[in-house]
């Protein structure tokens, strides 16, 4: 149980914006359940003749953890464990150490640590838990699987953070995550975004780099978008951040599990039902990459879809410019 | 009168558009120096133009933090552009980068950041300064921010210098005169379909500067300030109360403004005087159509000269054919078909592609322009296919002048019927699908909201 003093170091108190979304996104989620009891009662359970979901079997092996690997032990903000992200945990130390922990460079780790989690932990929707159980499983929400990558990168001494932020998606996640339960789509469509998204940062030369661990390359084919990479946001590709929400945080925030849990314990049936979907749209993901030839000539198709690259302007004052007032 | 006499006398009425020509570097050389700019020796052109874009290559890599870290992105940097093949390595910037900007005081910030080189000092007043305020500001100091529009409402602003501005004009200028050969003078009275230049920072608008210095007492279709609210307002299709009183006036302005037109063909045909018509082809199509109808034609002839550009909508759905605009022109007002020429260019750059009189094609001035058709991949597709068009511009200074358009074209090496070297672009450029309409003459057509309907 962590002190008041680690609570507030390691951010475990939620900021004012992510209560603000907590609130709204309660409040409308009462509003929906109570005008729509009838049909949330339908939904709730999958029929006994319907199609369940079936979680697949996880897609690498678990290296043995041995005495004397190493990992890293600091204190320091974004290095030490925090809720839900224990990299003391052997089997985090264990894959650490096998994608080359502390013998490659923190770019090179970084990167292996990234495609060991977009690429071979899947995505799944379930309730909150820690990252040994998430690494077991090999399957999980976007925020097990940052927390994931977050906890490889920390055990090997590579600083790392969420970024946390209310979104809404292109139409074409929309129609794969949003539209296949009535109960989800009406909570999206009464907010007109989705209350908490996540991506890892992870800080590599000086520069804080994006990881976006979520969507495996066969569902980022079913829904059109580009097989990102290190570095490359989901902001501006498929999602769009709320403005305002975006948030940096050393940890998970107490209250997200709780959350989670109770949306799983109103809906199971709904949570299901989108797990039903996303495995769906893998498969068809698989089928379009194929079609195009392989991973990297669909990739690039669906870059040049995207439109040629734009130069990046960050805006800096000049002394010839001057204000009055 | 021979060409370099008729040369001439252009180049005498121009005079402030040109430096020194001891402080010409190759850019200058590129642009101001050949006679003619579609009838340069294919070698030379390269040459001019290699060396006019390598100059503002290194330039921009150089003195633009922007572009610097774009070409780093890119790994291009100037050790790799050592010959004209080389030039398909230059990075290139999407048309709607400059599209992407914020407003008040980032906007300031933005053009300042996205410009190439020294700036001069720019002060700008108030908390939160409106777009035209920053652009009032940076004009008062000596630059030439203008904007353009599509029809969805988002303007692109390119942040020139004045020396950037007068290339482009003195451009678009000699191209048309030497297409015309030997048909312009400067006794040629003007009527510019566009607003007045003097009363707006609407590119559209601005590009007439330079006919008032060419041709005597030009009149102008739309004689009051226009700026980005009112476009804006123009082009949101008359939605809102503000839209809709925009759109409201603009119909009963329409209709003088063709009037107007009328009445000076009528004074200048008694006086027997030359005439041209510079501008949004809509406005002539308006008043052909009303002489039309009324049973009325002129016979202008030989004195007459009419030169479009910006695009052919008449309506939302509707565009005019070239071929049978001329046509119209023609039968009404007894202007030839080769007197009727179009022009294309645009606001990212200070490219201008005239037509010939022979075929109508538009013809690429290769001495300071590297001309490129990208395919879907953005990668270049060579001659005779059809494509996104993109160019390299040599002579712009005050940013990278490397653009991807949002036109679809097709390139030919040659012009099919006329004799002159260097590329050209078919007849009927249109939007990539998908992307906004937009264009001076689409700007003009909003803003007076032309409905031929009605």
């Amino acid at each position: 149980m962590a002190n008041l003093w680690e609570i507030k170091a390691n951010g475990y108190m939620p900021q004012r914006a992510y209560l603000k979304l907590m609130v709204n996104g309660g409040m409308s989620l009462s509003k929906v359940i109570l005008l729509n009891l009838r049909e949330l009662r339908r939904l709730r359970v999958i029929p006994s003749d319907g199609e369940r979901y079936s979680r697949p079997s996880r897609q690498y092996e678990i290296p043995t953890f041995q005495e004397g690997m190493r990992s890293c032990r600091s204190t320091e903000k974004y290095l030490r464990p925090t809720l839900f992200c224990d990299h003391h945990d052997p089997l985090v130390i264990a894959i650490a150490n096998e994608l080359g922990a502390f013998k490659v460079s923190d770019r090179e780790f970084a990167e292996a640590a990234y495609h060991f989690v977009k690429e071979r932990m899947l995505l799944e929707e379930r309730t909150i838990n820690d990252v040994g159980e998430t690494l077991v499983r090999g399957t999980g929400t976007c925020f097990h699987l940052i927390t994931a990558f977050i906890a490889l990168c920390r055990c090997a001494g590579i600083k790392a953070r969420y970024k946390i932020f209310a979104m809404n998606m292109i139409r074409s996640w929309y129609d794969v995550v949003i539209q296949p339960d009535p109960f989800i789509k009406k909570w999206y469509d009464s907010l007109g975004y989705f209350v908490l998204e996540g991506e890892g940062e992870v800080l590599v030369d000086g520069e804080w780099l994006v990881a976006n661990v979520g969507p495996e390359a066969e569902w980022q084919a079913a829904t059109g978008t580009t097989i990102t990479k290190l570095g490359e946001d989901s902001i501006g590709n498929w999602f769009n951040a709320v403005p305002g929400t975006m948030m940096r945080m050393e940890s998970l925030p107490y209250g997200l599990k709780a959350s989670l849990d109770l949306l799983h314990t109103i809906a199971p049936g709904s949570m299901e039902r989108v797990n039903i979907s996303m495995a769906a749209q893998k498969e068809r993901g698989r089928r379009i990459i194929i079609e195009a030839g392989g991973l990297e000539a669909y990739d690039r198709l669906a870059r040049a879809r995207q439109g040629p690259r734009m130069p990046k302007l960050k805006l800096e004052s000049m002394k010839q410019i001057t204000f009055d007032g | 009168m021979g060409y370099a006499d008729y040369l001439n006398g252009f180049e005498k009425l121009v005079t402030g558009y040109v430096p020194e020509r001891s402080s010409w570097g190759p850019p200058e050389h590129a642009l101001y120096g050949p006679p003619d700019p579609y009838r340069v020796p294919t070698e030379e052109a390269n040459d001019l133009c290699f060396k006019a874009i390598k100059f503002q290559f290194d330039r921009h890599f150089h003195n633009n933090r922007m572009y610097h870290d774009f070409c780093l992105e890119s790994n291009v940097c100037p050790e790799d552009i050592t010959s004209f093949q080389d030039l398909c390595k230059v990075p290139l910037i999407p048309n709607e980068f400059f599209k992407d900007c914020p407003s008040g005081k980032d906007f300031a910030l933005w053009l300042a950041n996205v410009y190439t080189g020294e700036l001069p000092q720019i002060q700008i007043k108030g908390a939160n300064p409106t777009t035209d305020e920053v652009i009032k500001a940076f004009n008062d100091a000596g630059m030439a921010v203008f904007f353009s529009s599509g029809t969805g409402g988002r303007h692109t602003f390119m942040p020139r210098d004045m020396r950037s501005f007068q290339m482009n004009e003195y451009a678009m200028a000699k191209g048309v005169v030497a297409m015309f050969y030997p048909h312009w003078n400067q006794n040629m009275h003007g009527y510019l379909l566009l607003p007045n230049p003097f009363k707006t920072n609407l590119f559209a608008g601005r590009l007439g500067t330079i006919f008032v210095d060419i041709m005597k007492e030009v009149e102008m279709a739309i004689d009051r300030e226009i700026d980005t609210e009112l476009i804006k307002l123009s082009m949101s299709d008359g939605k809102g109360l503000k839209g809709r009183m925009v759109n409201y006036i603009s119909k009963k302005r329409h209709q003088k403004i063709i009037n107007d037109i009328i009445s000076w063909i009528e004074k200048n045909q008694r006086e027997g005087n030359e005439m041209a018509f510079v501008g949004a082809p809509f406005l002539l199509y308006a008043t052909i159509k009303k002489l039309k109808k009324e049973g009325r034609s002129f016979d202008i002839g030989e004195r007459g000269a009419v030169l479009t550009g910006g695009g052919w909508k008449i309506q939302e759905h509707q565009r005019i054919p070239e071929s049978e605009f001329r046509n119209d022109v023609e039968s009404v007002l007894g202007i030839r078909p080769e007197h009727c020429l179009d022009l294309y260019g645009m606001v990212e750059g200070n490219v201008w592609l005239t037509q010939c009189p022979e075929g109508h094609y538009l013809h690429i001035p290769n001495c300071y322009v590297h001309p490129m058709v990208l395919d879907d991949s953005y990668q270049s597709l060579g001659y005779g296919k059809v494509g996104r068009f993109a160019f390299l511009d040599g002579s712009m200074y005050s940013y990278p002048g490397f653009i991807i358009t949002n036109d679809r074209v097709s390139m030919l090496e040659r012009c099919p019927v006329c004799g002159r070297p260097g590329p050209v672009l078919e007849p009927g450029v249109t939007r990539v699908p998908g992307k906004e309409s937009r264009g001076c003459a689409e700007e003009v057509r909003k803003m007076i909201s032309v409905d031929m309907k009605r």
